[in-house]
C-alpha cells in the first residue's frame, strides 16, 4: 500500500506539469544558459584575461588548452549539486507535494484509501524521487556546458573513467542528493504543522539561512565550528565535513578528531526528527478542516 | 442482520460543542440508508470520524467489519463528503486514474463506464477547475464508486445539481442498492428525495439518535383516511369507526386494510363519497417532530 500512495502521488506530480517544469527544468536550463554565455564572454575577453596577473588560476584554467576529463567534470558537480538554486525550486515543488491536499482540499479523497504514514511517506518518496530528477538534469546540463566549453576554446576531451571518479560521484551525489530531501523533510513538518505551501516553502530557507550563520552566531560564545553544539545545530557543516571524507579532495585539511561522528549525528538528527514529528503530527490531524 | 456500521456511545466534543453524544446507530447491510437531521446535529461529523478524517472522543466505530483506520475495511467503502474538491490542473479522466492508484485498484478500463454512468464522458478531457459544482458532485460520485466498494457513503449528493441532475443521481443511487447489491448511506436536506429514495432512516438531533427505522413503518404511523362525502353529517353518523372533522371532510382512524370496507359500507348507506385518500405522516412531519422544529400540517399520501 506503500506502492499504491508512491504510484498515485507520482502520477499527480506528473500531471502537475508547472510545478514540475519549475522544480527540474528551471535550473539546470537557466544554469546551462548562463554558463553558456559565460563562456562566451570569456572567449570574446580571452585576450584581456590571459593578460591579467590577478586573474586567479581557476579562471585561467578554464580557458587553457589541456584536456577537459568529462568524467572528472561530472563527479566534481556531482558533489555541488546541493546548491542554493537548486534546493530553492525542488524545494518549491516538495511544498507543493506535501501541502497540495490542504490547499486543494483533497485530504478527504484519499485519507480513507490509505495510511495516513503511506500517504506522508509516498509523498516523502516523490520528493526523493523529484532531488534525483532535478539533479540528473543539472548534470546533464552540467555536461552540455562542459562541451560547450571544449569547444569554444578547442580543448579535447577525455572520458577517463577510474574507479576513484566513480566513488567520488556516488558519493558526492548521494550526499548532495541528501542533503536536499533533508531541507525538505523540514518544509514535510512545517506543511503538515501549519497546512501552508507558502511556509513549507519558506521556513526550510529561513532554517538554512540560520544554519549558514550559525557558526558567526556562536564564536562569541566561545563556541568553536567543530563542537558538539555547533556541528548539531549546522547540518550544513556536517554535510561539508562528510564529503571531505568520502571524496578526499586533494590538499584538504584532516577532519578534526570527533567531527565525522558528530557530523553524521548532526545529519541523522536533521533527517530523521522532522519526519517523525511530521508523521506523529499527521497521524493525530484533523484532516477535516483543510 | 449484517452491519456495515456500528456506533457504540460514540462521542465528539468540540471545546464545549457535543457534536456527536453517546451515539448508539447500527446500519445494516444492503438498500439505502438516509441519515437525517437539522444543521449541526452530527451527520458531517460521524462520517468524518466513519472515514478517518476525525478521532472520535470517545465510543467505538467500525465499518464494514473494522475498526476506523483499519485500511482494509475502508478500502470496501467509497465515499463522497461535502462538496467534493480535485486538484485544479487535472481533468476529470486524470482524476479517477489518481484515486485508482491510491486506491490500488488496476486497470483504466472501469473509468470511461464511470464517466459515462455520471454523465461526465464528455467533460472526461476537461481540467475540473472549470467544472460547475454539479459536474464536481458527479465526478466526485463517480471517484467514490469507481473501486466498487460495498459500502458508499454519500453527504448530500444532489447539491447543487438541476432537477434532471437530481432525478438521474436518485436512479443511480436506487441502482446501486437494487441492482449492484451497495449499501448506500447518504445524508441530505432534500427529504422528499430521502423519502422516496431510502429504505431506512436515521434522524439525529444535537448528537443523538432521535428516530430511526423503515421508512414505510415510519410514515404509516398515524395514518388516517380522509373521507368527503355528502352529506357530512350523515357520513359521521353512518361511521361506527373513531373519527374527527377536518373541515369538510372526515379523518376516520382505520388501518389500511379496513379502507375498501368501509367505502364499501358507507356507500351502501347510501353516502356520496366524494373523495377518499390516504393522509399520514411524511418524513418532513416526522423531521420536525423530532428534531423540535415547528411541525407542518399533514400531508397527503398517492392512493
Amino acid at each position: 500500500m506503500l506502492a499504491d500512495a508512491i504510484r498515485a502521488e507520482n502520477f499527480r506530480l506528473l500531471k502537475n506539469r508547472t510545478t514540475l517544469l519549475w522544480s527540474t527544468v528551471f535550473v539546470p536550463v537557466m544554469g546551462l544558459i548562463f554558463g553558456a554565455v559565460g563562456i562566451f564572454v570569456m572567449k570574446a575577453s580571452e585576450a584581456k584575461i590571459t593578460s591579467d596577473t590577478k586573474m586567479p588560476p581557476q579562471v585561467l584554467e578554464l580557458m587553457s588548452s589541456t584536456p577537459i576529463n568529462v568524467v572528472e567534470s561530472i563527479a566534481e558537480n556531482a558533489g555541488k549539486l546541493d546548491n542554493p538554486a537548486l534546493l530553492l525550486f525542488v524545494l518549491i515543488g516538495a511544498a507543493t507535494i506535501y501541502a497540495g491536499d490542504y490547499r486543494w482540499e483533497t485530504w478527504r479523497l484519499i485519507s480513507a484509501r490509505n495510511s495516513r504514514a503511506n500517504l506522508l511517506l509516498g509523498k516523502l518518496a516523490v520528493t526523493a524521487m523529484l532531488a534525483l530528477a532535478a539533479m540528473g538534469l543539472m548534470l546533464v546540463g552540467g555536461l552540455f556546458e562542459t562541451l560547450i566549453r571544449a569547444s569554444v576554446f578547442t580543448r579535447p576531451l577525455t572520458f577517463g573513467l577510474t574507479g576513484e571518479l566513480f566513488g567520488q560521484f556516488l558519493s558526492g551525489f548521494g550526499l548532495s542528493w541528501l542533503r536536499i530531501v533533508q531541507f525538505t523533510m523540514m518544509g514535510m513538518l512545517a506543511a503538515v504543522v501549519t497546512r501552508s505551501l507558502l511556509v513549507a516553502l519558506f521556513v526550510p530557507l529561513v532554517v538554512g539561512v540560520a544554519q549558514f550563520f550559525t557558526p558567526q552566531i556562536l564564536a562569541p560564545m566561545g563556541v568553536m565550528p567543530d563542537a558538539w553544539l555547533s556541528v548539531l545545530l549546522n547540518p550544513g557543516a556536517a554535510m561539508d565535513a562528510l564529503k571531505l571524507v568520502v571524496i578526499q579532495p586533494e590538499g584538504a585539511p584532516p577532519l578534526p578528531d570527533g567531527m565525522l561522528l558528530k557530523s553524521v549525528l548532526s545529519m541523522t538528527l536533521w533527517t530523521l526528527v522532522p519526519l517523525a514529528g511530521a508523521l506523529a503530527w499527521f497521524n493525530r490531524q484533523d484532516l477535516s478542516k483543510e | 442482520m449484517n452491519a456495515v456500521i456500528e456506533t457504540r456511545g460514540l462521542t465528539k466534543t468540540y471545546g464545549s460543542v457535543r457534536a456527536l453524544d453517546g451515539l448508539d446507530l447500527t446500519i445494516p447491510k444492503g438498500g439505502v440508508y438516509g441519515v437525517l437531521g437539522p444543521n449541526g446535529a452530527g451527520k458531517s461529523t460521524l462520517f468524518r470520524i466513519l472515514l478517518g478524517l476525525i478521532r472520535a472522543t470517545d465510543g467505538t466505530a467500525s465499518v464494514m467489519g473494522g475498526g476506523v483506520g483499519d485500511v482494509g475495511a475502508m478500502r470496501r467503502m467509497g465515499s463522497m463528503i461535502e462538496t467534493p474538491r480535485f486538484p485544479p490542473f487535472m481533468t476529470a479522466r486524470q482524476v479517477l486514474r489518481w484515486l485508482a492508484l491510491e486506491h490500488g485498484v488496476g486497470g483504466e478500463t472501469d473509468i470511461p463506464y464511470w464517466l459515462e454512468r455520471v454523465g461526465l464522458t464528455q467533460a472526461a478531457d476537461r481540467k475540473v477547475r472549470g467544472f460547475s459544482v454539479g459536474m464536481m458532485q458527479r465526478l466526485g460520485v463517480a471517484a467514490a464508486l469507481m473501486s466498487r466498494p460495498e459500502l458508499v457513503i454519500l453527504d448530500e449528493p444532489t447539491s447543487g445539481m438541476d432537477p434532471p441532475g437530481i432525478q438521474e443521481m436518485r436512479a443511480l443511487i436506487r441502482s446501486l442498492a437494487t441492482e449492484d447489491g451497495v449499501t448506500v448511506v447518504l445524508a441530505s436536506h432534500q427529504l422528499l428525495e430521502v423519502q422516496r429514495v431510502c429504505d431506512r432512516v436515521a434522524i439525529l438531533n444535537k448528537g443523538k439518535l432521535v428516530r430511526e427505522g423503515a421508512v414505510g413503518e415510519l410514515t404509516a404511523i398515524g395514518e388516517r383516511l380522509r373521507l368527503v362525502g355528502t352529506p357530512i353529517e350523515k357520513v359521521l353518523g353512518a361511521l361506527s369507526v373513531t373519527a374527527t372533522r377536518d373541515g369538510d371532510a372526515v379523518l376516520a382512524d382505520i388501518k389500511r386494510s379496513e379502507g375498501p370496507a368501509l367505502i364499501r359500507a358507507l356507500v351502501e348507506q347510501g353516502v356520496d363519497i366524494h373523495e377518499a385518500r390516504w393522509v399520514g405522516t411524511d418524513l418532513e412531519a416526522i423531521f420536525f417532530t423530532e428534531t423540535g422544529s415547528v411541525q407542518t400540517p399533514e400531508a397527503d399520501h398517492a392512493g
